[in-house]
């Protein structure tokens, strides 16, 4: 059963309607990842999700109960815990912050103390403990946070945009972290606007645009196997054949950023060193200003470009044309 | 000058004297003042909470008036308490009027306005993050509250210390509905009021100078509490 759930789930401000769900669930023991552009109704699916509003219209349920009376939320809330993506740390120690935390869960003395120090351990930032919140970076205070809602071992744990000022060693870490956790049990759920990291650190990734779910589709995505070695090193993709830059091996996921593809409509002499010949199956705008191709090249692979740049290569559907990409483009995740 | 500096020496000899009248009256301005300023904080204080708090139909209507109220014209309150308190009025079976308690009720009424209106503002600037966090850790509704009002701590208190400020300072109302009754309803600005148009120039002084020195010392001490909050 589900830890939590949204069904026909509609949240309104004013009469403008952000969120349309018919369905969301965060199973036990699992993490989610929500993508999307900004303003595309992410905090508020969280916030939904979190208790901390209730929707106009449809239903929350907690362990397939739903969330009726007030009393009802107020209980969900303290198993249900929300990080915020610029979260805040009352005035007072990082220690202290960690303690009001865990007093509002009924535990304090020895308990909270052990409970915290080893919340602030897990993110390696012990050494935080008696500075003043106040007094912290933008990431440290991301952190702390993190660590807070660690402590309370929720049920439900949420995190809006969780490595967003973190540099990429504590972004491994925090993630890594918070991966650990399903190991309790609990049902966890981050959104991101970096496919890289909702890819890679979650079970499911789930796309919003505009406040409804969105199939993803994140373009030009593969599963391939990454031979052992270092450096560039030639994957099958498919139909595809290519060569990518990496230090993984094994199972990964890779994608060719649909800005970085070159469309051409003869082979270049370039220094992309993947290329694959095909025809023009669609063009459309892509609502941003710019045009997106689907080039079928075995295997259908999305192209962004201008407007000018259609207009120069003269394309129309089933121009033949080339797809270039540097080895260096391809990511890896 | 000499006119000034012997209105002050008078003053000052009568304040060190320990003069009983002075004292007195010092007394009656002082309990009412810290009466009127409790009883108007116990109620405006969690109306206006509700009010910077909570969004309802008619929200903006109700601090409009609440604002408006701020520059209320206390001779109109004094009046307006008067009608209800005098024998004929609805409140007069009570026999308040020209009462101590008459003059509380008065200010009361003036700093409910206040006390509401400053902790509406004082809670609307708290970081609407501070309610969310408190909320998203598991606290309570209550416990939630307590936590937007610590932030808002010391602009609550500035709104008790210029409520406080409204009432001890007060005249045209506590002259009205209190009659100026010498040792039953003579307050000190009431007193600075009729010394002066007496002619007792040096006994305003002493009033006007011992009513400068209750100001300071609840700033004075606001100011101590601030300043240890803040480190």
């Amino acid at each position: 059963m589900a830890r939590i759930s949204l069904q026909g789930v509609e949240h309104c401000y004013g009469d403008r309607r952000v969120l349309a769900i018919p369905a969301f669930e965060l199973e036990p023991g699992s993490v989610a990842a929500v993508v999307g552009p900004n303003g595309a109704g992410k905090s508020t699916l969280l916030r939904l999700l979190a208790c901390l509003e209730v929707p106009t219209r449809g239903t929350v349920r907690l362990d397939g109960r739903p969330l009726a009376r007030p009393h009802d939320w107020r209980r969900a809330r303290q198993r249900v815990t929300l990080v915020e993506q610029r979260p805040l740390l009352f005035p007072g120690s990082v220690a202290e912050n960690l303690a009001y935390a865990l007093a509002l869960h009924g535990l304090r003395g020895r308990a909270a103390a052990e409970r915290s120090a080893r919340a602030l351990d897990r993110l390696a930032i012990g050494s935080l403990r008696d500075r003043d919140a106040r007094r912290l970076s933008e990431g440290e205070v991301q952190k702390v946070a993190v660590a807070r809602a660690l402590a309370l071992q929720p049920d439900v744990l949420l995190l809006d945009e969780p490595a967003s000022a973190a540099d990429p060693a504590s972004t491994g870490l925090l993630y890594r972290v918070l991966a650990e956790e399903r190991g309790r049990g609990a049902a966890l759920c981050f959104a991101s606007h970096q496919l890289e990291d909702a890819y890679r650190w979650s079970d499911r990734v789930v796309a919003l645009a505009g406040g409804e779910l969105a199939p993803v589709t994140p373009a030009n995505l593969f599963r391939v196997d990454i031979p052992p070695g270092t450096g560039p090193r030639t994957v099958r993709a498919g139909p595809l054949t290519l060569q990518v830059y990496t230090e993984r091996t094994g199972p990964a996921i890779i994608a060719l950023p649909p800005e970085d593809i070159v469309v051409s409509t003869a082979p270049l002499h370039s220094s992309a060193r993947n290329e694959f010949r095909g025809r023009v199956r669609s063009i459309s705008e892509d609502g941003r200003g710019g045009v997106t191709l689907t080039v079928d090249v075995g295997v259908d692979l999305v192209v962004r470009l201008t407007h000018a740049a259609l207009a120069d290569l003269g394309l129309t559907l089933g121009s033949a044309v080339v797809l270039s990409i540097k080895t260096m483009a391809v990511r890896v995740f | 000058m000499d006119f000034f500096t012997d209105g002050l020496r008078r003053g000052a000899e009568l304040i060190f004297s320990g003069d009983a009248e002075v004292f007195g009256t010092t007394w009656l301005s002082l309990k009412v003042a810290l009466l009127a300023t409790l009883i108007a904080c116990a109620l405006g204080v969690p109306a206006g909470f509700v009010l910077g708090t909570t969004r309802f139909f008619g929200r903006r209507a109700v601090i409009t008036t609440l604002n408006t109220l701020l520059a209320f014209p206390t001779v109109v309150v004094g009046l307006l308490i008067w009608g209800l308190l005098a024998r004929r009025g609805p409140l007069g079976r009570f026999g308040l009027l020209y009462t101590w308690p008459a003059i509380v009720l008065a200010e009361v009424v003036l700093a409910v306005p206040i006390a509401a209106a400053l902790t509406a503002a004082a809670v609307q600037a708290v970081d609407p993050r501070v309610r969310r966090t408190a909320l998203t850790l598991g606290a309570g509704p209550w416990q939630a509250h307590w936590a937007v009002a610590r932030q808002a701590r010391f602009s609550l208190m500035s709104g008790v210390v210029v409520a406080f400020g409204r009432v001890l300072a007060e005249v045209g109302a506590a002259m009205i509905v209190g009659g100026n009754i010498r040792y039953h309803t003579r307050t000190l600005t009431t007193a600075v009021a009729l010394a002066t148009s007496q002619g007792d120039f040096g006994l305003a002084m002493a009033l006007g100078l011992l009513l400068l020195g209750l100001a300071l010392t609840v700033n004075v001490l606001l100011q101590l509490f601030q300043g240890r909050g803040a480190d």
